[in-house]
């Protein structure tokens, strides 16, 4: 199934379904759910730039989920229950009151803290899914005239890191031949700002040069159509949706 | 068509620019006189509004793409100026033919080839059926085949439809012949303006076939090689005695052995074996993609084989470690300001030296010797592009490397920079008896310089021999003196000259 969708498609599905996970608020559907679209995000991937996105945002959510769960151990409300282990109680001041760091580290505590991170983890994941499948390019295209400017600002900045990566691994290497092992930041920052400082200008006098801003009404040379596909997709994500709200 | 040419930082961008009004509206400065294009004067509008009037296709095609599929780029402009949709559907159509890009119409920009990239590019800026189509450089950073093939879309663009084209060009000889014109831009700020064989008669800056025409004093200089074939009839009728080759033995400095390389699943390199000696200067060519980036970064150790073995001068490269590694191979850039870091061509050089052990001002020295009269206060990325390259050049040449490697070092630089490269890297072979690498696609240059050419292709090494034999071997990669002479076995002016005058 390699046919294009709508930019808009998978976006709409994505916050449809993130919506039903919110509500239905159960971990393992959570988890099961981010298995479900990192197996679609391989199966569509193509290898552009951006695809790099849903590992990303894996790792991120990984990332808030430790952060949450030391987090929570550490400082948080104290439910009773079923104690595992114990922390040294720090004491605070007398004026704030109502926060504790350390004592006693409850079975109830460590899920509550974990069941809140791998939510939150699940909807980093589904928005990182919809990014990398989507091409920022044609997003732009179907977003309307005013906000042009900006977005188009933010596709070429999205389509510059990799090139600007390409270009500091370039210099790297280059000084590396030069015998400067060990070349540091300082060294490899003036020649990789200078570069990407004249690339941008090259693309500012390019786009000049081609009208842009010029005309203060844009035309569409090929509009995206919204197509069955498109509509099967965000129905079959509102089906789900409402089957997790309902239960 | 009209020629710009001039040497390495003349002003020929800054003239380019000035027609559509990039200058001074984008770049800044002051602006006397008056330019005007089809009655409108580019002091009053802003460069888009003269879009549909003048084309630009800059240095580098792909720092200007704005998308990522070849036919939304085509449609950009048309997109900006608010043209109705079928206008731009059979705007595009029709350049997609006129280009031969349909089959790559849904590619991505970033996947196709130097010269796929630079017919977009073009493509881009005749969308507008503008009336005048202007280039920077537009086959510097191509292979012979490529460069034809972009030069012939303009030559029948100046022919079928009237499109005006103004080139600016440091490699002479691929586009003298289809030029009607000539801007000279002389070192002074002054510049001459006439048909192209009146210029190139009064002027030091000319294509090897003038330079012949000169050398055996024709009546006539022709621009293009069947011109100049006409009039060299009785010259090639002669027989001359053979110019006795001077074969070199040395020992091997670099030995590449059975090495293969992958990149993921593309085979970069497959079984490559050949042998380097001391004192040679090795050409390496082939069209982009072919391989020779990867099989130099084998050579100088930055990447290491798959498969098979690479030894320089008994070392493995991959091993070496700063100041070793700098003594045994010097490797100059695609891109010289990779290496310049400092604020001035003085600290630089200050750098260099105190790297190296040397006395200070030695490196300085050494780049006065290649192009005197460099300001050492002035900012590297203020020289121009020749004056770059000797700087690194310099910088590398103080570490007195074992090996030197260049890749495709002779960009944007014109023939009198060339000419001096070409005599410090003569040098350099033979008074230290080191050999010398370099990837490059100019093949005037390599006629002039390489003992041996290995030809690329694939990843594997399709032609190894002398320059004579892989160059004489190939009519596209023939240089214009062997083109004209052809069926004789010579490739520069300085051959010709001295088979007719029988000395070697």
């Amino acid at each position: 199934m390699k046919q294009t969708l709508h930019p808009l498609t998978l976006w709409v599905g994505s916050i449809l379904i993130a919506i039903g996970v919110v509500v239905l608020n159960n971990p393992f559907v959570a988890l099961a759910t981010v298995g479900a679209v990192g197996l679609l995000v391989y199966i569509r991937r193509d290898g552009s730039p951006w695809s790099a996105s849903f590992s990303l945002s894996l790792r991120i959510g990984a990332l808030i989920l430790a952060i949450r769960t030391i987090v929570g151990i550490l400082i948080g409300v104290p439910i009773p229950g079923r104690t595992l282990f114990s922390l040294p109680i720090l004491h605070l001041p007398s004026w704030m009151p109502g926060i504790r760091i350390g004592g006693a580290v409850t079975l109830e505590r460590l899920s509550s803290s974990l069941h809140e991170g791998v939510i939150i983890a699940t909807l980093i994941a589904l928005f990182g899914a919809a990014t990398s499948l989507t091409s920022p390019h044609k997003l732009l295209r179907v977003t309307p005239s005013f906000i042009y400017e900006i977005g188009i600002t933010l596709v070429i900045a999205t389509s510059i890191f990799p090139q600007l990566a390409m270009s500091a691994k370039r210099i790297r290497t280059a000084q590396k031949l030069r015998g400067m092992e060990g070349a540091g930041l300082r060294t490899i920052a003036l020649p990789l700002l200078e570069e990407s400082l004249a690339r941008s200008l090259q693309l500012a006098a390019s786009m000049d040069a081609r009208g842009y801003g010029i005309s203060k009404k844009r035309s569409r040379y090929r509009p995206q159509r919204w197509l069955m596909r498109d509509n099967f997709v965000v129905l079959t994500s509102l089906l789900l949706a409402l089957v997790m709200v309902t239960r | 068509m009209v020629l710009v040419m001039g040497e390495t930082g003349s002003g020929k961008s800054s003239l380019l620019r000035l027609i559509n009004g990039l200058v001074p509206h984008h770049t800044g400065g002051i602006l006397a006189g008056d330019i005007s294009v089809d009655g409108i004067s580019t002091r009053s509008v802003k460069p888009g509004s003269l879009a549909h009037l003048v084309g630009i296709v800059g240095q580098n095609p792909i720092n200007g793409f704005v998308t990522d599929i070849v036919e939304e780029e085509l449609a950009f402009t048309m997109e900006a100026l608010n043209f109705p949709a079928d206008v731009m559907r059979k705007r595009v159509e029709e350049v997609l033919d006129l280009l031969g890009l349909s089959a790559l119409r849904n590619r991505s920009i970033a996947t196709l080839s130097g010269g796929e990239q630079q017919r977009v590019a073009i493509g881009a800026a005749l969308v507008m059926h503008p009336k005048v189509l202007v280039l920077d450089e537009p086959t510097s950073a191509l292979d012979p085949i490529a460069a034809e093939e972009v030069l012939s879309i303009l030559h029948r663009l100046v022919h079928d439809l009237s499109v005006t084209v103004i080139v600016a060009e440091h490699r002479l000889e691929r586009v003298i012949q289809f030029v009607d014109r000539i801007i000279f831009i002389e070192g002074n700020g002054e510049t001459s303006i006439g048909p192209a064989e009146d210029i190139l008669k009064m002027s030091d800056l000319v294509p090897p076939i003038v330079k012949l025409a000169r050398a055996l004093n024709l009546h006539e200089i022709g621009t293009s090689v069947r011109e100049v074939r006409r009039q060299t009839e009785s010259i090639r009728d002669g027989n001359y005695p053979d110019i006795p080759t001077i074969s070199r033995t040395s020992e091997t400095a670099i030995d590449i052995s059975h090495v293969s390389y992958r990149y993921g699943e593309k085979v970069a390199l497959n079984n490559v074996s050949t042998s380097i000696q001391q004192g040679e200067i090795v050409a390496i060519m082939g069209r982009n993609g072919a391989g020779k980036s990867t099989f130099l970064h084998s050579i100088v150790g930055l990447d290491s084989p798959h498969a098979g073995s690479i030894s320089v001068n008994g070392m493995d490269p991959t091993n070496l470690k700063g100041e070793e590694r700098r003594n045994a191979i010097g490797y100059v850039p695609q891109e010289p300001s990779d290496l310049l870091f400092a604020p001035s061509v003085e600290e630089e050089c200050a750098i260099a030296d105190r790297s190296n052990n040397l006395s200070a001002g030695s490196t300085a020295a050494l780049l006065n010797r290649l192009v005197p009269h460099i300001s050492l206060h002035a900012h590297p990325n203020d020289l121009s592009e020749g004056q770059r390259l000797a700087l690194v050049l310099s910088i590398v040449l103080s570490s007195n490397p074992d090996v030197l490697v260049l890749d495709e070092p002779t960009r944007g630089l014109d023939y009198r920079a060339k000419n001096l490269f070409s005599i410090a890297l003569k040098e350099y072979a033979s008074q230290f008896n080191r050999p010398v690498l370099l990837a490059t696609h100019d093949v005037e240059l390599v006629a002039e310089l390489a003992d041996r050419v290995l030809f690329l292709a694939e990843g594997e090494i399709v032609a190894d021999g002398s320059t004579l034999d892989v160059l004489l071997s190939s009519p596209a990669f023939a240089p214009q003196v062997a083109k004209v002479m052809s069926p004789k076995p010579w490739l520069t002016v300085s051959d010709v000259v001295s088979a007719i005058e029988g000395k070697p």
